[in-house]
């Protein structure tokens, strides 16, 4: 009985999946193929609506292709190498980069945009990958659970005993958020004294997550004022909730920043709507996408809405060189673990 | 005593454990030795055991393998130990809500441990309910109690995690275990306490071992908990060592190499459960009725000891999944119904709470499909382990290995498959049913295989005797006696299924939404409570299902 069920399910999944097994390769004959992360891809990301917008502007049919997060969509790219079907990637950020930069899939694409975009912005000197999208790594506060008095005012004061138990972090060797401080502060404090200012956040730290998700709810459920996320965060709070408690602390040091880039694939059969893509990321779709990553549009001429002054712009970006991360990335980690974990 | 031989018998068997050795080696062992095989390079591809000999001997590593292993072993004994009585009330007595106990055992699993860690920060967190409870009726104005982010929550939220599993497994084995020898013990004159520490306890010892097996596995490639909960790096398990070498520093060479730690680790203790599993299986009277189906705990203590147990444990199950159903409609903001009314789509909603229902209705079918073939698949192998002699170990640790290779690292293998085949949505749902079963058929084979060996071989050979096909005793005579063991494994293969995330999203390439992505998604872009009101209709849904399955078929006259 069992088995004679088990063999029917089994067998109708073989014959239904038949059909649609061809289904799919007419479609690659023609459109554009657009690799991107998971969240950019799906229904409440700003791919589908993108998409829509360009394929009606232009009458050059997209495929997206979703590939888990950022990283599992570089490792596929790196993997597939010269057999992969992608003509554009969309959102490899900076601090990632260089495993990709390293191999010679990306061609360069000197987008007369790029004038628009400021050059702090332009992680790329060859112009392979171009920044279509940022964000700050900020503190966010709770101003029901820290009197405005108290708000730390610099990296250092994050390190002051007042703020024990106060701030929630996230582990660097996890999460890109968690890498971003790390190399913020390497930035800030130096080879010689980074980690002195993490030695004394150990003791401030209420705990340490493994990624953005759960650190943030954590702080969202009240369990700690402080956490490490986006200048760009209160913008949800605002729109969703009309709420603003929570917000962005602004540091006269300046903020890690965060950039998201899209690329040309050399092996792409169709440059010309490759570029023609890249153009449209960076000049019509540049609102529509800030707006659903939570982002700052990287094209200088876009106008914000009135909701993004609450995502405080800092004074000053600070970013590291991809050449230097993937160098002393490996040791940094490891300090860090040997600090954190005594 | 000699050998009974009945010839041809061991081909049908030999047949049954083929469908799960064919999805396990194509699906899982495939893909998993290609990964693996990157820790015997440089990490530029040429041949080395550098980078294996770096690993096996680092003094880093061999640090958090024992820490890896101590947390696994401590919350598993843990989990054993709130277990038992539950176990033992489950199977012994009759009492009220206790089809609910049963069905609610599988609904941790259901739950994305994002919301899990969640839950538990709602509840036993620094502004938890327990602590606001506190400090409102005592007047603290510090929150009094400091349970989370420290090791004793990792050992908490694991025990929440897992003891239901070794509950439901326990006890779905011990309601079919013959009770002459506890009536032969009371009539000697043994006492209740006595007669379950020296008649009872041990023989349930087969089941209890399989199922700390599983919860030990499951703790060791635990992952977010062991972060958020424990409080930090000072709890690094290799699970978290793997993912930074394979995600962070994309040396995947390092990252196979310490998967082939793990794996060499767990192998050879899944080696020496299975000596003591062998010494201890032996075939005893096996009762198709369950034991003392009517039977109310006699005396006062009994009654008031079984209700205290059920108040703490209902307490300590429900407490996580009450606090995410609480959020869903209470936030810091206040009461609101805004995010059911999004997800039923009687309000408009401006991001993706639109696409929930038919994530549900993805999620459910899959799982049920998973629950089904997963049930089957397992039922096959464990026929096979428990009535072949030669190479069993090695069927056994194949049917757990699944179990012992972290996630990262499965994540990497199902990579390599999704690459292969990527086109076509249908082949996109049977990748998904097919990473389902791989995760899905370790627990079914614990759940089947103890009650597989409690079968005595001379029923099966009494049919044989009496004129009956192999496949015929297999189907008529010992099917009809796993019907309880099934009925486990098929709960939590569904609830496994349905909680699942990784491999999903990595083979549908983003294709097919379940519940949990949306759920994740949810997250990713700040919506908590949405996340919340989601996992509310999961863990209904789910317990629905649970409580149909675990609903005592009408009793059979067996043998």
């Amino acid at each position: 009985m069992k088995k004679h069920r088990l063999m029917c399910v089994l067998v109708a999944i073989l014959i239904l999946s038949l059909p649609l097994f061809g289904g799919g390769k007419a479609e690659r004959q023609e459109s554009l193929i657009v690799y991107a992360y998971d969240a950019f891809t799906g229904d409440w990301g700003p791919g589908p609506a993108l998409v829509q917008a360009y394929e009606a502007a232009t009458g050059i049919p997209v495929q997206l292709v979703g590939s888990g997060d950022a990283v599992a969509m570089m490792s596929r790219l790196i993997a597939e190498g010269k057999n992969t079907r992608a003509d554009v990637v969309v959102g490899i950020t900076d601090d990632m980069v260089k495993r990709i930069l390293d191999t010679d899939l990306l061609i360069s694409y000197e987008s007369e945009l790029l004038a628009k975009i400021p050059s702090f912005l332009q992680f790329d000197e060859t112009n392979r990958l171009l920044p279509f999208d940022y964000s700050n790594y900020a503190f966010i506060v709770d101003s029901e659970r820290l009197e405005r008095a108290q708000w730390p005012t610099s990296l250092e004061s994050l390190a002051d005993p007042q703020y024990k138990n106060k701030i929630i972090l996230i582990d660097p060797r996890t999460s890109s958020v968690g890498l971003g401080l790390l190399l913020w502060s390497i930035e800030h404090f130096g080879e010689g004294q980074w980690l002195n200012w993490w030695q004394a956040m150990k003791q401030n730290a209420l705990t340490i997550t493994d990624g953005w998700s759960s650190a943030y709810g954590l702080f969202t459920e009240g369990e700690a004022p402080l956490v490490i996320s986006f200048t760009t965060s209160p913008v949800y709070h605002v729109l969703n909730e009309e709420s603003t408690r929570y917000q962005a602390l602004i540091f006269d040091e300046g903020h890690q920043v965060t950039i998201e880039g899209v690329g040309i694939l050399a092996t792409s059969k169709r440059q010309d709507e490759a570029k023609r893509f890249v153009d449209y990321l960076l000049s019509e779709a540049q609102l529509d996408i800030a707006i659903a990553n939570s982002m700052y549009p990287t094209n200088a001429d876009v106008q914000l809405p009135a909701v993004f002054d609450w995502a405080p712009k800092p004074t000053r970006s600070i970013s590291m060189d991809p050449e230097r991360i993937a160098q002393h990335l490996d040791r940094w980690l490891e300090e860090w673990t040997e600090v954190m974990s005594r | 005593m000699r050998k009974i031989r009945i010839p041809q018998k061991r081909g049908f068997y030999y047949m049954l454990a083929l469908p799960a050795l064919l999805v396990l080696l194509l699906f899982f062992v495939l893909p998993l030795l290609i990964t693996l095989s990157a820790a015997f390079t440089d990490g530029r591809g040429a041949f080395s055991l550098a980078t294996i000999i770096k690993t096996f001997t680092n003094p880093y590593t061999l640090r958090i393998m024992r820490f890896t292993l101590v947390q696994a072993a401590l919350s598993t004994l843990a989990s054993v130990i709130i277990a038992l009585p539950g176990a033992y009330l489950l199977s012994s007595y009759s009492f009220r809500f206790k089809r609910l106990i049963l069905a609610l055992t599988a609904v941790p699993f259901v739950i994305p441990s994002i919301l899990v860690v969640l839950g538990f920060v709602i509840f036993f967190g620094n502004n938890g309910f327990l602590n606001l409870f506190l400090m409102r009726i005592f007047g603290f104005s510090e929150p009094p109690l400091k349970i989370l982010y420290s090791f004793g929550a990792i050992i908490l939220a694991h025990t929440f995690y897992n003891f239901p599993i070794i509950m439901n497994l326990v006890a779905s084995y011990a309601m079919h275990l013959d009770t002459t020898l506890e009536a032969a013990s009371y009539t000697l004159g043994a006492s209740k306490v006595r007669t379950f520490f020296s008649v009872t306890l041990p023989r349930l010892v087969p089941a209890i071992v399989s199922a700390a097996t599983l919860v030990f596995l499951f703790c060791f490639s635990s992952f977010a908990i062991i972060l958020v909960l424990g409080g930090g790096p000072k709890y690094t398990t290799m699970e978290v060592e793997i993912y930074r070498q394979a995600r962070m520093m994309g040396n995947t060479a390092a990252a196979a190499a310490l998967s082939l730690f793990s794996i060499l680790v767990t192998g050879l203790l899944l080696v020496a459960y299975n000596k003591s599993q062998r010494r201890l299986a032996q075939g005893e009277l096996y009762r198709d009725e369950q034991r003392a189906q009517n039977r109310k705990p006699a005396s006062l203590v009994g009654r008031l000891l079984a209700l205290l147990y059920t108040f703490i444990t209902l307490l300590f199950v429900l407490a996580p999944i009450i606090s995410v159903v609480v959020r869903s409609a209470l936030s810091p903001a206040g009461f609101s119904l805004k995010w059911y009314r999004q997800l039923l789509a009687l309000e408009l909603a401006g991001s993706h709470m639109g696409s929930a229902l038919p994530a549900l209705l993805n999620s459910l079918v899959i799982a049920t499909v998973v629950a089904i073939v997963a049930t089957s698949l397992g039922t096959g192998l464990s026929a096979s382990i428990a009535r072949r002699t030669r190479s069993k170990t090695l069927l056994e640790w194949l049917g757990m290995l699944s179990m012992t290779v972290s996630s990262v690292i499965i994540g990497l293998g199902y990579f390599l498959i999704s690459s292969q085949f990527r086109v076509g949505q249908s082949l996109s749902y049977l990748l998904v049913v097919i990473a389902h079963l791989v995760i899905a058929i370790p627990f079914t084979l614990r759940a089947i295989l103890p009650a597989y060996r409690k079968i005595p071989l001379s029923y099966a050979h009494s049919a044989r005797t009496l004129g009956s096909s192999a496949p015929k005793a297999f189907f008529s005579v010992e099917l009809p006696l796993l019907k309880s063991a099934m009925a486990s494994a098929a709960i939590f293969a569904f609830a496994l299924s349905m909680g699942e995330f990784n491999a999903t999203l990595t083979l549908s390439s983003a294709t097919i939404v379940t519940l949990p992505i949306v759920m994740y998604r949810l997250i990713g872009s700040y919506n908590y409570q949405g996340a919340c009101a989601l996992g509310t209709i999961l863990i209904i849904v789910s317990a629905l299902v649970f409580l149909v399955t675990a609903r005592p078929k009408g009793t059979r006259h067996g043998i």
